[in-house]
Parts: C-alpha cells; structure tokens; sequence
C-alpha cells in the first residue's frame, strides 16, 4: 500500500493526465472483448468461453496482413473481418447444434475450441512469441499534455475504441436491427412469430461479437506481443468486467471496462500489489450486493 | 432399514473391487502399473467429486480444481511445518477445503447456471494467482519443494510406492461410497429434485441455497482430498494444479464417462489417463487431438460415452420386449 | 528397427535422419537413432506446448543437432545414443510422470530433464527416489543445487545459475553507477518465484558494489500480464535514473514496446537481465540503442569461432538463432559424450564420478572451458557478459566479461550466509 503516493499523484495535473489516458486506453480495449461476450450472452444467452482466443486470432490475422501488405488498416481488418468469419463458422457450424442445451454443453464445445485453435495457431505461426510492428506513422514521439504522457498510438487506440462504443451504443438503440437484437434477447419466440429470421440475427449478433474481439486483437498486435494461449488472461478479464456491469448489458460493460482500467492505472501507484485482488474484490461486491450487475436487469 | 442394507452392500462391492484391482496390480508388480493405479485414483475422485455437482446438482463449475489445488497446497504444507501425522494432516487439509469452499459457494450458489460457471472459473483464476504471488508460503510458480515428508503410519509407508498405491485406491473406494450414500439419501434425492424441479422444490419448502451450497462443500471436499493424494504423489504442490485447465480435464473426464451413471466419471477418467498417455507419446499437439475428440463427443453423441452406451442398451431392451 | 517397442512405451520411430524434417511438419516426437549394437537411452521430459514452447523446442533442437554429431562419428564404440522426448505441456506433475514412465517402462540409461525449474523440482523428486542418473539442462533456480538438501549424487545442473548472473550483474552495473552518477533506482519485474529471487539478488549485489543507490520504488507485474500500461506509467512517475527488470520472453517484448511508445527509455538507464536473446531482441521492433543487458544466449559472444560455428548450424537446420536453453543443452550431450568415453559404458554411479568435477573444452566457456564443480554439481565457468545493445545485428555491443573468481569468491559468501557451506 502506498496511498501517500496515489495523494501526491492525484495533487499533480502531469500524473493525473498520464494516469487517466492510460486507465482509458486500458480500458476502452477491454471493452471491445468485454462488450462482444455480453452481446451474444444477452441475445444467445450462450457465454462465450472461446472469447479470449478469438481476441488472439485477431492479433495473429492483424500480424499476417500487416506483414504482406505493409497497410494497418488491411492489418486492422483482416484482424476484425477475419475473426468475424471463424465466429460465423463456429456458430453455423458447432454451436448452433446445441442451442438449447444445457451450460456444460457450451461449456465443453468452447473448451474443445479453445484446446484446437491453440493449436492450430502453434500450427499455422509457430510456438514463438511475435510482435507486429507498429507503423512508422504512429511512432511519433509521445503527446504531453500539462506535463503528462500520453502515447501518439495511445491517441489512435483511444480515437478507435472510443468511436466503436458509440457507433455500437448508437447502433443497438436506435437502428432497425438494433431493436430486432434487443427483442429477440427478451423473447426469440415472438421475434420468430414476427417473421423475422431469428437464425440469422444470431449468427450476426455471434459475428459481431466475435469482431469486436478480433478487433481488440488486431489494435493491441503492435503493443503486446502475440503468443498461442494469450486469450484466457483476456478471457478473465472480460468475465469480471461482464459480471460487474451485468450480463447482457452494453452500457455496464462500459462503465465496468473504464473502472477496471481506472483500477490498474491508479492502482499500480496506489496499491501496486492488490490491483488484480481489488478486480476481483470489486466483482464479489457486485455479486453480493446486486448480483445483476451495475446496468443489468435481474434474471435467475 | 434399507438403506443400512444398501450401505453393507456398497461396502461389500467396494471391498471386491478393492480386491480386483489391488490383487492383479501387484501380481504384476510394474511400477509404471502402481502409478496408472495411484493417477486412476487421484482423477477418478476428482471427476467423481464434480458430478456430484454436475450429475446430481446441475451444477456446472468450472473452477473444481481449486479445491484440488488447495488440498494439496495445505496438506503438503502441513507436512512440511513437521508434527502432522498424515492421517491428521489429510483430516485438516480437507477441513481447510471445505472452508474454502464454503466461502466461494457462498458467493457462487445463488446465481443462475450460466453465471455460477464462469464465477467459479474467475475465483479459481484469483486463488491461482494468489498462490503464484504468495512466493514465501507456497514457493510461487515452482510450487512447494523439497519434497512431502511421508512419515509412516499403521505400518503404512506411503513413500513406498505399492503402499501409496493401495491407500489411493483405499482412499477413492471409501470415497465413492460414501459418495454413493450421498446420492442415495434424502439429501441426493433432494439435490436431484432441485436440479429438474427447482420450483417444486421451493415449493416444498426446500432452501436451494442451503442444498446447493452443502452440495459445493462435499463436492470440494472430496476434491481436496484427491488433491492430497496428488501431492503425495508427485511430493509437492504445483499451481497447476488449480489452473482452469485441470478443471476442463475433469469435466472432459466426466463427459468421457457418463453424466447419468453414478460410477461413470471413474470410467471417464481411466479413458482420459489411457488416452493422455498415448497422445503426449505420439505427438506434442495435445490440444488439437483432445479437442477433437471432445467436440466429436459433444456433438455426435450430445452426452458421455457410457450415458450413450446404457441408454442405448436400454433401448434395444425395450426393442425387444 | 522397433524390437524394443513394448509395453506401454509404444511410439513411433523415425529414422534419425528423416526424423528432423518430418517432426518439423508432424511434430511427432523425434527418437534419433543410428544403426549398430544396443543403443544408449536418454529420456527427455521438456516443454513443447504451451506459453515457453519455443525454449524446450530449441532444447530438443540442440541436443538432437549435437547427438546426431556424436552418433555420426561412431558414438561410443559403435553404439549409438537415441533421445526419447515428450511434452510435458509446462505440467509439473506431466513431467514428474513421464519422467517416471521412460525410466521404468522404456528403461533409458539416464534423464535430460529439459524442464524449467517448476518442472525440474519435480522430476528432481523423482530421480532422488529411482537414482537414475540425471541432468537438468534448463532450471536455473539457486537452490536447485546450492542447497544441500536437495542434493544427491545422481543429479547435475548443466545450466547458468541465477546467483551467478545476479553477482555478475550487480559488478556491472555497479560500474555504470559509478561512472554516471545513477543513484535511484526502480524495478520491474515478474511477480513469481523466479522474479522475486532474481531482483532481490541483484540488488543485493548492486549494493554491496555501490552501497549509495537508492531504490525509490518496485512494480511487480504478474506473470504473463497481457498488458504493462500502468507499470510503465508507474515507472515515468517515479522518474528513476536506472531501472532494472527480469522480465523475459513475450513479457519483455511487450513491456519494451510499451514502454517506447511512453519515451521511457529517453528518461532512465535500463538494465534487462534477460533482453540479450535472439527471440526476443529480434521480436523488438525498434530496439532502444543502450540498453544495458546480459548474455542469454550470443552468437558473438563469447566471440570464438566454435560458438559462431554452433550458431550458424543450428540456423541452417532450424531456421532461427540458439536460445539460452539450446547452448545449455549442447554443452549437456558435450559432457555426458565425454564422461561415456571415460567411463566406456553406462554404469551410472561410474558415470556421476566422472562428471563430477570434469573440465572440457567449450565455445561456451569464459576461458574456452566449462566445469562441472564437484563440490555441488553445477556448471562453472560458463560465459557471462553484459553489454549494450544496437538496433540491427548483433543487436549487443561493448561486451563486459564477467569474472569469475570475483563470482566465486561472493557466492562463497552468499552460501555461507544462507547456511549452505
């Protein structure tokens, strides 16, 4: 505990500008992952164990495209397009089948694609670490605002993950397809009743999840180094974040993503050993005291 | 007055089974066959222990290996603090289990299914991490050293490998049936109902919570006491073994077996030992072969291996008849 | 070719040569073997999935690259040796199996324990128990062999040692203290076992060398930790002149990375133990220029023309650059061949006689020889450099050799202090 540190800190615009841009950026990338389960476990009502791979894909697809074409964006959209494709091929193709099953079902489905796409990454990239490079127009020398520090990529990061929460807040209340979402996440019976097709308002709400966590991938690629494995830490902390802000709800993943990301950023001055125990000190709270989570409704 | 019945005869079947096993293991006397014996018994009580929440409850937890973990941790580390006989270290070592899995059940037991699987899944992350971290206690990623002092008890010297070998298969033969009266008693015949009916069963004025939390203490319990014979099995306690990934093995195992068969998951985990083994000597892409051959169970069969073979058999009785 | 398959230790078996290429498409595990009379088991238990797999592949790599040598010059007296290596997937209690499983179902003449220290303790117990005699290629954890409880006589470390590295570290940076005035200092290391120990014994040393440094604060990020934002922040905050980490692999990549991006390395001399391997200063895109590291693993380091040569093989069979591991584990078959030549056969207390204290030349030796001490077991003399490093290769210049009768005389100390001699 070093709470005299975290007061000084607090008392210096500089390292509050730091910290804060740091807790963001952190933050916004959990989201990306934290908002893709939640979406497919309000509407599917199926937890996606496989989440955290899905994320590793993204940086594997991102450093692949980054490295033939030389382009961020193919880089970023091969990494977001391409993890949406292998998440429409697992729903059609595995977890469709047992829709309607119990949990151990989904639970062993997506434990058996966890064991296969390690692999098959080990495969196709090797069982060495990689980075992918971080493009020269990023690597500008850091942004210092009232004396902090703020990483020009840091900025992108920032700018991205910040138009992606909009666009989806925006997206999922006041589009067409939206509403259908949020219906057939109350009552798929009677969306089906409507005439609308509920297979494939899964299979897009499975996709789109499954971009947001390529997406994630793809953008951390060039910060954090890209290992076969890397998705079960990603994993846990889209769990806390989901749980906190209440399954199913996109608004809770946002406010539980940036107080997780306040978490570490203060916390690694504040209390630089408890960061991790106070993620999930938060989580048992929750759970104790409003196990729906911040924004969620109450379900059984 | 049936059920004392009932009880002297899973003794007696327990006793042959003992017999059975124990007698051709030693007759021929291979090391390599002491160990699958010891390994049979460490995972089949571990799969065991989690269909009692699984199977019975409809509990689905993703975070059993923590109990295992910890009962090895505590009981190694009791050994280790010298002036524990193994008997009371293995006695305290599942007390401490159950304690620790009265605090998580506590928090986790009341959610709904889907929850309650992922919330075990992030509280075993916490006590793995914690175990990695806490260096001066648990010696952190290199897990306890130096060994597990095997101090001889009753003429029993579990540093002798035939003997350690007889106490596993003991320790999981007791196990199973007290398990078995477990599931048997008014307490199993609740759990079940709780699980198909849980309105019925509120109905009647049955407290899910309190059931359900009992249930998560027994089932960690006896995790505990698997994990203790892990540690003394390899003499030391490592994180991994409460990492999520023992905890997908022993669900992997039960669906190997069967969900619906009592002794199914004892099935389950020889199937998985036989089938590790082979794989980890023909080939270093463990995970692709494993998950493979669990999505072709999940799917094709959509229940474990021996659920299939009785349901099967029953159907073509009825055929018949 | 497959009489002795039987029991339960049935697997396939490649022909040596073909074994290289096909394992690197199946991956099936390699069984190196050579025709002629009864060959000379060697059971390997190491790391091939997983977090760390590339350093039990290039484990496996350089033992087969060297034994294959051995076998091709005749092997000792027309028997050949076969190297029988599983994954153990990083589970301790896997390995402590399979360890047990080549002993007693395929019945090898003795162990290259390829694990790193987790796994190493436990098939440490195993062969404490069997007395199968053994060498651990990879665990580099002190007390392994410097604690005389865990030592027996069938067991050797045929590995660096951290208290070495730390001594060696500390002298060196002590150094640069001196000549720039660097007194405070932070760290940033992995919060486990092995960074823990590591940290607080190169400060220790770095202390006892320049007694006026400072440690003004620590962050301890957790193992694996996908992302180091805020300890990098807590680093800039802490405006430290040095910083020291034991950060390794992937971890290290990311961290220098981030770090970059936050001009950190403009701001404070960094001292990274583990930087100087190929894996990762080759993943490190824009390698700062000055950071000060030790020798992982070096091609021009020490700068022989054996280690060149050892560098350029292994990169022709492989396609990438030796690690840490893959040297140790030369240096392993360098000195099991030689003891079998002395002894000529495979009676293992002979063969723990003869390795005790044996000297032999090596392109990896600070004097061109390394030394398996015979008072406790480990390797000796081994080359230990710290230097700076450049962005292109060989990505580490100003290389400063270690001396090792100044290690000797502070690890004396230092067991003496822990009770240990």
């Amino acid at each position: 505990m070093d709470l005299g540190e975290l007061a000084s800190c607090l008392g210096s615009a500089s390292c509050v500008v730091t910290q804060v841009s740091a807790g963001l950026t952190i933050g916004l990338l959990i989201f990306l992952v934290a908002s893709g389960l939640t979406l497919i476990f309000g509407v599917l009502g199926l937890v996606n164990f496989a989440h955290g791979t899905l994320y590793m894909l993204g940086s594997y697809f991102a450093l692949t495209a980054y490295g033939t074409t030389g382009s961020f964006l193919a880089a970023v959209g091969a990494g977001a397009f391409g993890v949406a494709l292998v998440g429409l091929l697992m729903e059609r193709f595995l977890l469709s089948r047992i829709y309607g099953t119990d949990v151990l079902m989904q639970l062993l489905v997506c434990y058996a694609i966890i064991l296969i796409l390690d692999d098959v990454v080990k495969i196709v990239w090797g069982g060495d670490f990689l980075k992918m490079d971080l493009p020269d127009a990023f690597r500008r020398p850091p942004v210092i605002i009232a004396g902090g520090i703020v990483p020009y990529y840091y900025v992108i990061l920032f700018a991205i993950t910040a138009a992606i929460a909009v666009i989806l807040a925006w997206g999922m209340g006041r589009t067409r397809f939206g509403r259908t979402v949020r219906a057939a996440a109350v009552n798929p019976g009677m969306v089906g009743a409507l005439g609308i097709n509920t297979t494939a308002v899964f299979a897009a709400v499975f996709a789109i999840g499954s971009l947001l966590a390529g997406l994630a991938g793809a953008l951390s690629a060039p910060i954090r180094s890209v290992v076969p494995g890397a998705g079960v830490s990603i994993l846990i902390e889209s769990f806390i974040v989901t749980v906190i802000g209440g399954m199913g709800s996109i608004w809770g993943a946002l406010i539980a993503s940036l107080l997780i990301g306040f978490t570490r950023s203060f916390g690694s001055i504040g209390f630089p050993l408890f960061t991790e125990g106070m993620m999930f000190l938060m989580m048992a709270l929750v759970l104790l005291v409003k196990p729906s989570g911040l924004a969620g409704k109450p379900h059984a | 007055m049936r059920t004392a019945l009932s009880w002297r005869g899973d003794v007696l079947v327990a006793a042959l089974a003992f017999l059975a096993l124990a007698v051709p293991a030693f007759l021929l006397g291979l090391p390599s066959v002491l160990d699958f014996v010891v390994r049979f018994a460490i995972f089949g009580l571990l799969a065991m222990s989690l269909n009692l929440l699984i199977g019975t409850t409809g509990l689905v937890s993703f975070g059993h290996a923590a109990f295992f973990g910890s009962g090895a941790y505590a009981f190694g580390l009791l050994m280790q603090s010298g002036g524990w006989s193994i008997p009371a270290a293995i006695l305290a070592a599942m007390v401490m289990t159950a304690l620790l899995a009265l605090a998580i059940g506590a928090l986790c037991v009341r959610l709904s299914e889907i929850y309650f699987a992922f919330l075990t899944l992030a509280f075993q992350m916490l006590i793995h991490s914690v175990v990695i971290s806490w260096v001066s206690l648990t010696g952190g990623d290199q897990g306890l050293m130096g060994g597990i002092p095997k101090p001889p008890f009753l003429g029993i010297d579990l540093g002798n490998q035939g003997h350690l070998a007889l106490f596993s298969l003991f320790c999981l033969l007791a196990s199973v049936v007290a398990l078995r009266q477990i599931v048997r008693s008014p307490f199993g015949a609740a759990l079940r109902m709780l699980r198909d009916n849980p309105e019925r069963a509120a109905f009647l004025g049955l407290s899910i919570f309190r059931y359900r939390l009992a249930a998560f203490v027994i089932a960690g319990t006896f995790a505990g006491l698997s994990g203790v014979l892990m540690s003394l099995y390899v003499s030391g306690a490592f994180p991994t073994f409460l990492y999520w990934t023992t905890s997908g093995e022993a669900i992997f195992m039960i669906m190997l077996g069967g969900i619906t068969v009592f002794l199914g998951p004892l099935a389950g985990a020889a199937i998985f030992l036989v089938l590790n083994d082979r794989i980890t000597n023909i080939t270093e892409h463990h995970g692709l072969v494993m998950g493979t051959i669990l999505l072709l169970l999940v799917l094709g069969l959509r229940k474990g291996l021996l659920d299939f073979v009785v349901d099967a058999w029953r159907e073509r009785r009825e055929r018949r008849a | 070719m497959s009489q002795h398959d039987r029991g339960i230790g049935r697997r396939s078996t490649l022909m040596a040569g073909a074994a290289m290429g096909a394992a690197a498409i199946t991956g099936f595990p390699m069984v190196a073997r050579g025709q002629g009379r009864q060959p000379i088991k060697i059971g390997m238990p190491t790391i091939l999935s997983g977090r760390v797999a590339q350093l039990g592949v290039s484990s496996r790599n350089a033992v087969m690259m060297e034994i294959e040598k051995f076998n091709a010059a005749g092997g000792l007296d027309g028997r050949p040796i076969e190297v029988i290596v599983r994954d153990s997937r990083g589970v301790p209690a896997e390995a402590a199996r399979i360890a047990r499983e080549m002993i007693t179902s395929d019945r090898v003449d003795l162990l290259f324990d390829g694990e790193p220290s987790s796994g190493g303790f436990a098939v440490h117990e195993v062969v404490r128990e069997t007395g199968t005699l053994t060498l651990h290629l990879n665990s580099e954890t002190s007390s392994l062999s410097a604690d005389p409880r865990q030592r027996f006589w069938n067991a050797f470390r045929i590995a660096r040692q951290g208290i070495h590295d730390s001594i060696a570290g500390g002298a060196y940076a002590a150094e640069i203290v001196k000549s720039r005035n660097l007194r405070r200092w932070m760290t940033v290391s992995p919060d486990y076992a092995y960074g823990r120990d590591t940290t607080a014994e190169f400060l220790e040393y770095l202390r006892a060398f320049a007694p006026d440094v400072q440690v003004v604060g620590e962050t301890w990020p957790r193992l694996f930790q996908p992302d180091y934002t805020e300890n990098v922040t807590r680093l800039t905050q802490g405006r430290p002149q040095a910083i020291y980490s034991c950060l390794w692999a992937g971890d290290l990549v990311t961290f220098v990375e981030q770090a970059s991006l936050y001009g950190l390395f403009n701001q404070s001399q960094f001292f990274g133990v583990n930087m100087a391997d190929y894996t990762t200063l080759q993943q490190i895109k824009q390698l700062p220029r000055g950071v000060h590291s030790g020798n992982r693993y070096l091609k021009n380091f020490p700068p022989v023309p054996g280690n060149l040569a050892f560098a350029e093989e292994y990169n022709r069979r492989y396609q990438t650059y030796p690690t840490n591991w893959a040297w140790q584990s030369a240096t392993a078959v360098h000195l099991i061949t030689e003891a079998l030549k002395k002894v000529g056969g495979t009676d293992p207390r002979a063969l723990a006689n003869a390795l005790k204290g044996m000297t032999i030349d090596s392109p990896f030796g600070a004097d061109g020889k390394v030394t398996m001490r015979a008072e406790d077991q480990t390797l000796v003399g081994y080359a230990i450099g710290w230097g700076t490093t450049i962005s292109a290769d060989p990505y580490v210049e100003n290389m400063t050799t270690a001396d090792w009768s100044m290690i000797f005389r502070h690890e004396q100390e230092w067991k003496r202090a822990k009770g240990w001699a």
